[in-house]
């Protein structure tokens, strides 16, 4: 077991304790991904040396590897801990899913040793932990990341879901701003479907010039106003610090994109904005949003540079952020603290490589085609292999 | 040392390693909370918010606890009848499902497609998201606590008072009033207060049914989760002392029961 096992479970008892029964998001069982995968793991059978080396695992030693990922990577993750452990079976996988700021956050804020942070956004990485310095050793959280896979903003809900009729790309936020609907969205200062959400708004009044529907859809739904102020160039959305929704709001608001699923299914919401990766593994029913309001076109890029969203925090850490709209793209990085970095590169070049592309793809996650990275010469040299540096054609 | 000692001797240290770990984490968690973090807590507005709605739904959760669960009582300490082991079952199962579980069971039933929340939605009374929802699960985990201390204290009433009252021409509903009432009231009491603190501190059930307004628990979850250990512990000791109040109470009536 790792030397900082005590630390773990005094966290965990201590977090038991504060908080009763909750915990973060529950990953499914490996098995419990989507079941297109299979062909996937079954055509790369473990070798002879693999099974062997499994029988002495089971015996013997395996070494923790704490992964802190964004709640839209819990299918392809879950399949994923299932692949790399039958090729690494002196390795234990450990997942953890939350929201995207609070994956990173669980790193800076609570000290928790990880050796893998995968956000959905991976400009949080260099907001986040580079300029952040862990308080023991001196040095920042993380000075390298890669740019690895892309996703798309879409709306998910069911046949029984209100007016799902008369729902098209055109018309989806004035359908959504209906009293009656109830739309759920991530909580934007813990995940970033929810910013990436008020964007896609913003967006859209943009492109169809039809400036209330913002306000048609957010007005009077907080207890504390979520504020859109239009310049020329730039539309900034404000999200004030504490963010609750009114009694009788249709807004519903939960820390992660993925918790939202679970009400769509129950009935209890109409709509929710999601990635399309996670829509389609949940078969839910999709609205793609047009290319200049889903976040997922590279030839939008310059598009969505002209909305950003500022999370209004005073009282409880230092950093301010603001989120600049721009193409999604999933980061990942290995915390400078990491215990176990040698494994946790091992992981992110399975991640990267055949099995891995192949695993994302059978769970409809694009990944890019080579990933980039920011902070290339302190990568890990076989991550180097597999990437290139960021700002490089 | 004769041998009665030694075994005191043992008994106490294995019973001090318990106390010390059930007050150790309350009290660093209380002494390490600044004094100055503690009042800008108590003047906070989301919080003050939180504890209002934390309270007044759990005060509706024994209001309805009280009107259905003291008759259950009643009934289960005095008569006998078919299925009562039952309905015993029944009335303790809370105590044994994970709450997140009974959230999810709750949902199926209060939610928008749900039985009972198409059947509220008429009355404007719905429960994702609401204090309705919340009270609801608040209810759902408490109810054994009131049901089951009513029980002991009915059980406790010699029921020969109940006869001679009704013997000198009371009515059923009289000598339940002024007689069995008064005696199990202590008992009834206690088993409101607990249920009423269990309903303070539930997190698992009412998170799946209500996330907003935000109940003490989940503003202490949100804030440990979303601002970092320093932000929730305030909160946090606000709520021990909290419980620490209700259980003083509890502990005072149930000693003036036991002196009566």
């Amino acid at each position: 077991m790792s030397k900082h096992w005590p630390t773990r479970l005094v966290l965990t008892m201590i977090a038991a304790l504060l908080i009763g029964c909750g915990g973060p998001i529950q990953a499914p069982e490996p098995t419990a991904g989507p079941l297109t995968i299979t062909p996937v793991l079954s055509t790369e059978p473990p070798t002879a040396t693999v099974s062997s080396a499994a029988t002495l695992a089971s015996t013997s030693f395996r070494v923790p590897l704490v992964v802190f990922a964004a709640g839209s990577l819990i299918a392809p993750f879950a399949a994923l801990e299932a692949a790399f452990e039958a090729q690494y079976p002196q390795i234990d996988l450990r997942p953890e899913y939350h929201g995207s700021i609070q994956v990173i956050r669980h790193a800076t804020e609570l000290h928790e040793p990880i050796d893998v942070v995968a956000t959905a956004d991976a400009s949080l990485i260099p907001m986040l932990m580079t300029g952040v310095n862990d308080p023991e050793t001196g040095r920042p959280y993380a000075d390298w990341y890669l740019r690895f896979a892309s996703n798309r903003l879409a709306l998910a809900y069911n046949k029984d879901s209100k007016y799902a009729a008369e729902l098209t790309a055109d018309n989806w936020p004035e359908v959504l701003a209906r009293p009656d609907v109830k739309v759920g969205i991530a909580d934007p200062r813990f995940d970033a479907a929810g910013y990436r959400a008020f964007m896609a708004v913003v967006l859209a009044q943009e492109r169809t010039r039809q400036y209330t529907y913002f306000a048609d859809m957010f007005k009077d739904q907080f207890v504390q106003p979520v504020t859109l102020f239009l310049e020329d160039d730039l539309a900034t959305v404000t999200v004030p610090e504490v963010l609750e929704t009114r009694s009788g709001a249709h807004v519903v608001l939960r820390g992660a994109s993925i918790q939202l699923i679970a009400l769509l299914e129950s009935g209890d919401l109409d709509y929710a904005f999601e990635y399309e990766s996670v829509i389609r593994q949940h078969g839910l029913e999709m609205l793609h949003l047009p290319d200049e309001e889903n976040l997922g076109s590279a030839e939008h890029e310059a598009d969505y540079g002209s909305v950003q969203v500022d999370l209004d925090f005073r009282r409880f850490t230092t950093v301010k952020p603001k989120f600049r709209g721009e193409r999604i793209g999933y980061g990942i990085t290995i915390p400078s603290n990491a215990p176990h970095p040698v494994e946790a590169s091992q992981f992110i070049a399975f991640l990267l490589g055949p099995q891995g592309r192949a695993i994302m793809e059978a769970n409809y996650h694009p990944m890019f085609e080579t990933p980039l990275a920011d902070g290339y010469e302190r990568l890990p040299a076989e991550l180097q292999a597999l990437s290139r540096p960021a700002g490089t054609p | 040392m004769n041998r009665r000692s030694v075994l005191d001797v043992f008994f106490g240290l294995a019973s001090g390693a318990l106390l010390l770990f059930l007050v150790a984490p309350l009290a660093i968690t209380i002494f390490s909370t600044t004094p100055t973090s503690f009042w800008d807590t108590l003047r906070d507005p989301e919080v003050l918010r939180s504890i209002r709605v934390t309270f007044l739904a759990a005060l509706a959760a024994v209001v309805f606890g009280v009107l259905t669960g003291v008759p259950l009582a009643y009934l289960t300490a005095r008569r006998s009848f078919a299925g009562k082991r039952l309905v015993h079952a029944f009335v303790n199962l809370p105590l044994v499902i994970p709450h997140t579980a009974a959230g999810v069971a709750l949902l199926m039933v209060f939610g928008r497609r749900g039985v009972f929340g198409q059947l509220f939605a008429p009355l404007g009374i719905t429960f994702t998201d609401t204090v309705a929802g919340i009270a609801v699960a608040m209810a759902f985990v408490g109810l054994p606590f009131l049901v089951n201390a009513g029980r002991e204290a009915f059980a406790q009433v010699d029921s020969e008072y109940e006869l001679a009252a009704l013997a000198d021409g009371a009515s059923p509903w009289q000598a339940f009033w002024h007689v069995t009432l008064p005696q199990a009231w202590p008992g009834v009491l206690t088993g409101m207060l607990m249920m009423w603190a269990r309903g303070v501190s539930e997190f698992g059930a009412v998170v799946i049914l209500a996330y907003h307004p935000k109940v003490v628990p989940v503003l202490v979850y949100e804030r440990f989760e979303g601002f970092g250990l320093a932000a929730a512990q305030p909160v946090a000791v606000l709520l021990i002392l909290g419980a620490l109040l209700v259980f003083l109470l509890v502990n005072t009536i149930g000693r003036r029961q036991g002196s009566r």
